[in-house]
C-alpha cells in the first residue's frame, strides 16, 4: 500500500525511469559487443551469472549441510559394511601374503633342488614343534609313506637343519642341530680344521675339538665335513660367531646359517651324495680337493633308504670307511650322536681315540637309533 | 499518446500552464522533424540548429507537465533516431526523454517567457542533452564521444538564438484562457 502511494506520488520520476529503462532495453537489444553477442544478453548474462553462482554455492551449502549432518542415518550402516569390507580384504591380503612368500620360499628350494639334480631330494613341511622346551625338534609331514628313513639330512638351501631321528607314516621328527643331543662332522672352511658341531642348547651351536693353536677368525664360515655319514660335505653349517680358548679345545660358538626358529619349507636329502657348489659365491662352503682327501665320499644311503644305489656300492661302506682316521685335527670319527665319542687333540692319537671306537660311533650313526 | 499530449491535460493547480490548439504539438514536432532532415542536404549549417530539441524544450516548460514532457521527448527522440541513418534506436529517444523531464519541471519553477531565459534555457539543455548522448555513447557503443568541443559550443549558441526565435513563433499556438 505505501509502495502504490509512494509510486503515484512519484509519478513522473517512475515513468521517466520506465521510459529511460525501455528504450536503454531497446538499444541493448540492437548494440553488439564482442563476439558479436547483444549488449542485451551480455548484460542478461552478467545478472544472471552471479545470481545463479551465489543460487549454486547456497544449494551447495544447504545440501552439505543437509548431507554433512542430517542425511546421515545410511552412515552407520554403510561404515559398517565398508568395515566388514575391509576387514576381509586384509584377511585376503594377509592370505595371498602368505602365498606369496610360500611360493618365494618354494621357489627357493626347487631351484636348489634343480641346482643339484644328482642329489635326490624330497621337500617338505615343518607342521610341529616338540612340546618340550629342552628339546629341539620339529616335525615334518613326510614320513614312512614317503620313504622317509631316520639319520637322513635336512636341509634347506641355506644350510643345513638337523637329521630325522624317529619317523612315522605320515610325518617324521627332525633333531635340529642346535639340540643339545645333535652332533655334526664339520670343518672351518679357511683352515680346513675338523671339529664337531654340537647343538648347545640354548647357548647355541658351537664347534669342538679345535685345539687351542689352530687359527680361528669370527665370521669365518663352518661347513660339513660329510664325516657323520648323514651331510654330504660343504653344506654350510654357519659362521663363527665368537670364540676363546677352552682346556683342552677352543670354544667357538657357530651361528647357524638357517634361521632354525622359522623354518617352514626344508629338503630332505635321500643320498648323501656330495652336493656340488654350482655358483662362484658358493665357494665360501666350498673345500678344497687337498683338504678333502681323506674324507669319507662314498655314496651313503641309510637303512631302508629306497633309493637306488649305483652299482659297486656296498652299503656297509661306511661302517668300514668310518675307520678310516678321520682328520688331521684328531677329532673322533663323527656320528650322528658325539656322545660317547672321546674327543682327541689335533695333531695327536690318543689311545681312547682308536679305530675301533670311530668304527663303532659311526655304525651308530649309521644304522642305529643314536639317540636312544 | 495522443491523450497525454492533449491539451485539456491537467497540470499542477498554481504554474500557469499553456494550452494549445489541438494537433498543434504533433505537427509542430513532425515539422520540426521534416525541416531537420530536409535541411540537412542542404548543408552542414543545418546541423547547427537542432529544431527537435527546441520543440521539445518548448512544450515541456509550456505545459510544465513531466509526463507529457518526458513522452513527448521520448517521441520525438525515437522517431529521430528512426529517421538517422546509423543511430540505434533510442539514443536520441533516451537524451530527449531527459531533456523533456528536465525542461517541463524547469519550466514549473521558473520564468521561461523572458527571452533571455529562454535563450539560457536552451543553451544548457543543449549541453544536457550532449552529456547523456555522450555518456551513452562511451557505456553503449564504447565510442570515445566527447562531450564539449568547439562546434558544440558554436552549435549550442546558434540553437539557443534559433530557440527565442522559434519560441516566440510557437506562442501564437497557444489558446487563449
Amino acid at each position: 500500500m505505501a509502495d502504490m502511494m509512494f509510486i503515484s506520488r512519484h509519478r513522473p520520476l517512475a515513468l521517466l525511469a520506465a521510459a529511460v529503462l525501455a528504450q536503454v532495453m531497446l538499444l541493448a537489444y540492437q548494440i553488439k559487443r564482442e563476439h558479436d553477442v547483444r549488449l542485451l544478453r551480455y548484460w542478461a548474462a552478467e545478472v544472471v551469472t552471479p545470481t545463479g553462482r551465489a543460487g549454486t554455492w547456497g544449494f551447495s551449502r544447504v545440501a552439505g549441510v543437509w548431507e554433512g549432518y542430517f542425511a546421515l542415518h545410511h552412515a552407520h550402516v554403510e561404515n559398517e559394511q565398508l568395515k566388514a569390507e575391509l576387514g576381509e580384504l586384509q584377511l585376503r591380503n594377509r592370505e595371498l601374503e602368505s602365498q606369496a612368500a610360500e611360493g618365494q620360499r618354494l621357489a627357493g628350494l626347487l631351484s636348489f633342488h634343480e641346482a643339484h639334480p644328482e642329489t635326490s631330494m624330497l621337500a617338505a613341511q615343518v607342521i610341529d614343534a616338540s612340546a618340550d622346551p629342552a628339546s629341539r625338534t620339529m616335525f615334518i609331514n613326510r614320513g614312512d609313506r614317503d620313504h622317509i628313513r631316520r639319520n637322513m639330512g635336512v636341509i634347506t638351501p641355506e644350510g643345513i637343519v638337523g637329521k630325522i631321528v624317529e619317523t612315522y607314516p605320515t610325518k617324521s621328527e627332525v633333531l635340529l642341530i642346535s639340540d643339545k643331543d645333535s652332533g655334526v662332522g664339520a670343518l672351518l672352511a679357511d683352515t680346513r680344521t675338523h671339529g664337531v658341531v654340537k647343538g648347545g642348547g640354548d647357548s647355541g651351536p658351537h664347534l669342538d675339538y679345535v685345539v687351542n693353536d689352530e687359527k680361528v677368525h669370527a665370521g669365518e664360515v663352518v661347513v660339513t665335513s660329510g664325516e657323520d655319514r648323514i651331510f654330504p660335505k660343504d653344506l654350510l653349517v654357519g659362521k663363527v660367531a665368537e670364540f676363546h680358548p677352552g682346556n683342552p679345545f677352543q670354544v667357538i660358538r657357530v651361528a647357524p646359517a638357517v634361521r632354525l626358529d622359522r623354518l617352514e619349507d626344508v629338503l630332505v636329502l635321500l643320498t648323501q651324495q656330495e652336493i656340488a657348489p654350482k655358483k662362484a659365491d658358493d665357494t665360501s662352503a666350498a673345500a678344497s680337493p687337498s683338504a678333502t682327501e681323506d674324507i669319507v665320499q662314498t655314496e651313503t644311503v641309510p637303512t631302508g633308504s629306497p633309493i637306488t644305489l649305483p652299482a659297486g656300492t656296498n652299503p656297509e661302506a661306511p661302517a668300514a670307511n668310518a675307520s678310516k682316521p678321520a682328520t688331521t685335527t684328531g677329532a673322533p670319527a663323527i656320528g650322528s650322536n658325539m656322545r660317547g665319542a672321546k674327543p682327541v687333540p689335533s695333531k695327536s692319537v690318543p689311545p681312547k681315540a682308536s679305530g675301533t671306537d670311530r668304527q663303532k660311533s659311526s655304525q651308530e650313526s649309521a644304522g642305529s637309533t643314536p639317540h636312544q | 499518446m495522443a491523450s497525454v499530449l492533449n491539451p485539456t491535460a491537467q497540470s499542477e493547480s498554481n504554474i500557469e500552464v499553456h494550452r494549445f490548439y489541438s494537433g498543434a504539438v504533433i505537427a509542430v514536432a513532425f515539422l520540426a522533424l521534416i525541416l531537420q532532415a530536409f535541411l540537412h542536404k542542404y548543408g552542414t549549417w543545418s546541423e547547427l540548429v537542432d529544431l527537435p530539441l527546441l520543440v521539445t524544450i518548448y512544450f515541456g516548460v509550456s505545459r510544465r507537465n513531466p509526463v507529457s514532457g518526458l513522452l513527448l521527448g521520448a517521441a520525438i527522440g525515437l522517431t529521430q533516431d528512426a529517421l538517422s541513418h546509423d543511430n540505434p534506436i533510442g539514443l536520441y529517444g533516451i537524451a530527449k526523454t531527459l531533456v523533456g523531464y528536465v525542461a517541463s519541471s524547469v519550466g514549473a519553477r521558473i520564468d521561461t517567457e523572458h527571452p533571455l531565459s529562454r535563450f539560457a534555457l536552451v543553451f544548457v539543455l543543449f549541453h544536457f542533452q550532449q552529456v547523456i548522448l555522450a555518456i551513452m555513447d562511451r557505456v553503449l557503443l564504447n565510442h570515445p564521444a566527447p562531450m564539449f568541443t568547439l562546434r558544440l559550443l558554436l552549435s549550442s549558441f546558434a540553437t539557443a538564438a534559433a530557440g527565442v526565435v522559434l519560441f516566440a513563433l510557437l506562442d501564437r499556438l497557444r489558446r487563449s484562457s
